[in-house]
């Protein structure tokens, strides 16, 4: 029964995890910025909430949009007027970029919202489904079931619509889609902005499972860097099958291991995939 | 000016010092030495062959381990320290020839992980380094203040000093052309006859000896070492933002660069209590925006000229 | 290029932004001439340790003005006021250490106060060691920082075995039933000793451990741990880490519907953010430890005279019931003051054998050192969180209710 259990523990982090590389995966594969600001915006996203169920009683899944309208304004901007700038130099320069301005927004989130870990407690508590000795938090499982809609949207977007058609095709080839009369800066604002919003909006979801502080951040960004790798970069289903992978091997691995072990393995996962497949389980060969 | 003479007249006025008798200074210039290696032996590697690398903090707890370990078995601080060169030497070549296939942000993720499971076994590895308890590296026989600053400082010196040598002797050689070929087109390097593999390993591997000998040298100056104080992401990003700030591609742009980084961060810091790490955010990012090729390229900036990054 | 280090401040403050603040610094240092006794305080105001930065500084701030208010520390036959010189270290240890030496040799301050937790209080010792400066450490518990028998180093805090082993004779009464121990420990200096000291109590006392693991630092998910945990159907867990940890555990055990007749959490159930965060529920009957709580009374020789002098002066003037956090750092800085009245001079020789041979009451209670420097004259409370609230178990002297057992 521990089995069952460890498997559905598994299966829905992964699906958080999913949900927190979805967009990392989207602007590292089209744009081929490493954005460091991402884990930022997660928790950007989580403050948002949390302001908004204080304030006006918003239930979480509903800041999700706000955090998706107003965090793509945020991404677009910033994508448009300052990592434009360095877009086509070497890729240490945009890395550098992001780190530098993912330290201002680090250090005023401290002097905002103050170091303290602060929880979004829904009252009454959405407590937890039970079937037979299996448990499934409740929280955890709406955050899955939006993350994957979230998830969802973002490939239909990709595919179907005019916007994410040009996106795809910056993608797979920048000359081409150029010579088309793609507004190439544009669809880098755009991909970047909508990379930024479904972090936000995945931090509005992670409110409710994750302490919410500054400092959080990192741990986000370190879990969207595996993911990544594992699913394949800029490809949607690729982050959602990595994110799972992850969910998996970090549960089994510290049950097998002991809990020390879980970080030290998704590590050593990355490697073995950067070695033996680049490209992730789903993805191309992306930039070099 | 040449950058032979900037090297030396660096050096030398370094070496002033502890001429100054101020111990806080030689702290100061200690740590300056430290990160110039760092970030002169990153250049090995990210600027003249162009991968990415974000292992230098890997590199740089090896050596403090390895060091620290020894010196706590009672091996002499020179042997402790060489002992580390060695070791990094081993792990980075092999890690090298494994990562080195990979480029651009594929490798740059690759030895960022790297720092990663390294720390991650340290504080796994409970019997040799102490884990998450941190390892305490004795002190030497009581020097005295002064003494002590003056050994750890010229320590470090004399590492700056021997990687940048070492560093201008690469850039100079076969390897280092071998190396400029490899960054400008690898597939070509490979069509003339270069064993592109063999020299970016080499380069490499390099770049991890000084690295974690600074590390040894850190560690028994400190004295008590912790895998999140050694294996610190910080310590991989230093040393690129320095190498940035003194224009990618040249060691001693590198050195200059680590010195003006330590010095406006410490003058950053010691003005602004609460608002220090934004501050120098908002510095690494008008240095990307506006001097993408380092403060030499202000001369350019100034006269009026695009500096496109 | 020789500009960098031959003097390296006169290059700072010719900065131009750094001018204004520079000029104020050096002013405040003519002015300084001998009447006013100053102090070093590495904080950690930035970076993972800030929350614990803020109140540092608060339990300072409310000493340094009740000390000024009242005059200043008497030194033999006058009054000196009270001067704290405040550095970030980033959370940072390697930072701390050089803000230590910082602190000494630049701002010249008199006496040191370690940095935050048992790692960098003992990474920055071997600075005051060095430069010879009395040092109080305000959270440093771990014996592994003493253990070198350093002769500058005072820590306020006693040993951690300290902490829970009076907890076990009352559980064993309470619940006769008791047999089954689970421990998990955050991967850390602090906790991990803690943890062994659990172990080696628990095993004095008879109890089989059933699960003992740790988890790293960086972990956000502990729901296979806690899987198994629940499996092995202990009687007391013990979950150890910080107050983020703490909250995360707390958090995934309900969610996993994991309960026991105890559960005691180190070190989160002993700071109000920990209860607000994990709400009133959630919290309900979890047990804890620290050293010092705002329920505790003793009469003190302080500048407060009592805690509840203390707790009344804190509220006055910051509006909130001080928490150990914040009482932590006021008393070292309390005992470096009885020290320095105790000698009478500012000689840090003297004043050094007088914190070694400190034999004081304060709010925090009485405070004598060991030969190695660690405190060992007071009982550190054993609380439940009951409705919210900390409801002292031990020491009997302020006891405030007894044990309840299950937490849902």
């Amino acid at each position: 029964m521990i089995f069952v259990q460890i498997l559905v523990n598994g299966l829905v982090l992964g699906s958080l995890y999913a949900c927190i590389a979805a967009g990392f995966s989207l602007v590292w594969g089209v744009l081929n910025v490493i954005n460091l600001m991402h884990g930022s915006f997660i928790v950007l996203g989580a403050y948002l909430a949390l302001g908004l169920y204080l304030s006006i009683g918003l239930a979480p899944w509903w800041s999700l949009a706000v955090a998706a309208v107003l965090f793509f304004g945020i991404g677009y901007l910033i994508q448009r007027f300052l990592i434009n700038r360095v877009i086509a130099a070497p890729v240490l320069l945009s890395l550098t970029l992001t780190f530098g301005l993912d330290l201002i927004i680090q250090n005023a989130m401290l002097y905002v919202f103050k170091a303290d870990y602060r929880s979004l407690k829904l009252d009454p508590a959405l407590g937890s489904l039970a079937f037979g000795s299996v448990v499934v938090p409740v929280d955890r499982l709406i955050a899955m079931i939006f993350a994957l809609l979230l998830t969802l949207a973002l490939y239909i977007v990709l595919r179907k619509s005019r916007v994410g058609r040009a996106i795809v095709a910056v993608r797979v080839d920048q000359g081409a889609a150029r010579l088309l009369g793609v507004n190439i800066p544009s669809i880098y604002a755009i991909a970047f902005g909508i990379g930024t919003a479904m972090a936000a909006s995945a931090g509005t979801l992670l409110a409710l499972t994750f302490p919410i502080a500054p400092v959080a951040s990192y741990a986000f960004l370190g879990k969207a860097f595996v993911v990544c790798v594992l699913g394949g970069l800029g490809s949607v289903p690729g982050a959602v099958l990595g994110g799972l992978l992850l969910g998996l091997v970090e549960t089994f691995g510290a049950y097998a291991l002991g809990p020390e072990f879980a970080v030290m393995l998704s590590f050593g996962l990355l490697i073995l995939f950067l070695v033996v497949r680049p490209q992730g389980i789903l993805g191309r060969w992306g930039f070099e | 000016m040449s950058k032979y003479i900037i090297l030396g007249v660096v050096l030398v006025g370094l070496a002033a010092a502890p001429l100054t008798g101020d111990t806080y200074l030689m702290r100061m210039a200690t740590l300056a030495c430290m990160y110039a290696v760092m970030a002169a032996s990153w250049n090995l590697i990210g600027g003249l062959t162009g991968y990415p690398s974000f292992g230098t903090a890997a590199f740089f707890g090896l050596g403090a381990y390895t060091s620290g370990i020894l010196a706590t078995l009672g091996v002499a601080l020179p042997v402790s320290i060489a002992a580390a060169g060695v070791v990094a030497f081993v792990v980075a070549a092999i890690i090298g020839f494994i990562l080195l296939r990979l480029k651009g942000h594929y490798f740059a993720i690759a030895t960022l992980a790297c720092v990663e499971l390294l720390r991650e076994i340290a504080n796994s590895a409970t019997d040799l380094t102490g884990g998450g308890m941190g390892l305490n590296i004795p002190r030497n026989a009581d020097l005295g203040i002064f003494a002590e600053a003056s050994l750890f400082f010229f320590a470090m010196w004399g590492l700056l000093a021997l990687t940048a040598v070492v560093c201008l002797v690469v850039e100079r050689s076969k390897i280092g052309f071998a190396l400029s070929c490899i960054r400008q087109a690898e597939g070509a390097a490979e069509m003339i006859g270069i064993n592109s593999t063999l020299y970016k390993t080499l380069a490499f591997a390099l770049s991890g000896v000084f690295v974690a000998m600074a590390g040894g040298v850190y560690a028994s100056w400190v004295h008590y070492i912790e895998p999140g104080d050694v294996f610190d992401i910080l310590l991989t990003i230093k040393p690129v933002v320095m190498a940035l700030i003194g224009g990618v591609g040249s060691s001693v742009g590198a050195i200059v660069g680590a010195i003006v980084y330590i010095a406006a961060e410490e003058v950053i810091w010691r003005n602004y209590l609460d608002f220090s790490s934004g501050i120098i955010g908002l510095t690494v990012v008008g240095l990307v925006l506006f001097l993408p090729h380092g403060l030499g390229s202000l001369h350019l900036r100034l006269r009026g000229k695009a500096v496109t990054p | 290029m020789t500009f960098a280090f031959r003097d390296f401040r006169s290059v700072g403050w010719s900065a131009a932004v750094a001018a204004l603040v520079a000029g104020t610094m050096v002013s405040a240092a003519q002015a300084q001439a001998k009447d006013v006794i100053k102090f070093g305080a590495p904080l950690p105001l930035t970076g993972a340790l800030s929350p614990e930065a803020l109140k540092a500084k608060q339990g300072f701030e409310i000493w340094m003005e009740m000390v000024n208010k009242a005059g200043g520390i008497k030194v033999g036959d006058r009054k000196m006021k009270v001067e704290i010189a405040f550095v970030d270290y980033q959370s940072n240890t390697p930072k701390a250490v050089q803000a230590a030496e910082g602190l000494i040799t630049q701002e010249k301050v008199d006496f040191l106060f370690s940095p935050h937790g048992s790692g960098a209080a003992k990474a920055a010792s071997n600075v005051s060691e060095k430069y010879k400066v009395p040092t109080v450490a305000a959270t440093a518990s771990s014996t592994q920082v003493f253990d070198q028998k350093p002769r500058y180093l005072f820590g306020t805090y006693t040993p951690n075995e300290t902490l829970l082993a009076p907890l076990f004779p009352i559980a064993k009464r309470d619940l006769p039933s008791l047999k089954k121990v689970a421990i998990y420990t955050r991967n850390d200096l602090f906790p991990l000793a803690l943890s062994q000291a659990v172990e080696q109590t628990a095993k004095k006392n008879g109890l089989d451990i059933v699960f003992n693991e740790k988890y790293a630092i960086t972990a956000l998910d502990h729901s296979s741990a806690l899987s198994q945990l629940k499996a092995a159907a202990p009687d007391w867990i013990f979950v150890f880490g910080y107050t983020n940890d703490n909250l995360m555990i707390r958090k995934q055990m309900i969610d996993q519907r994991l309960e026991a007749p105890l559960i005691t959490m180190l070190t989160g159930p002993s700071y109000p953010e920990f209860v607000e965060a994990a709400g009133v529920a959630g919290s309900e009957n979890i047990t804890g430890a620290s050293w010092w709580d705002a329920a505790v009374r003793y009469t003190s020789e302080d500048v407060f005279g009592s805690t509840e002098g203390y707790i009344k002066a804190f509220k006055d003037k910051f509006g909130i019931v001080p928490d150990y956090g914040h009482a932590s750092y006021t008393v070292a800085a309390v005992a470096l003051q009885l020290a320095i009245e105790k000698a009478g001079t500012t000689d840090r020789e003297k004043v050094r054998d007088a914190l070694a041979s400190l034999d004081a009451k304060t709010f925090f209670g009485p405070i004598k050192f060991n030969e190695i420097g660690q405190a060992n004259s007071y009982d550190p409370p054993i609380f439940q969180l009951r409705d919210g609230k900390t409801v002292v178990l031990y020491p009997e002297a302020t006891k405030q209710g007894d044990l309840r057992l299950g937490v849902k």
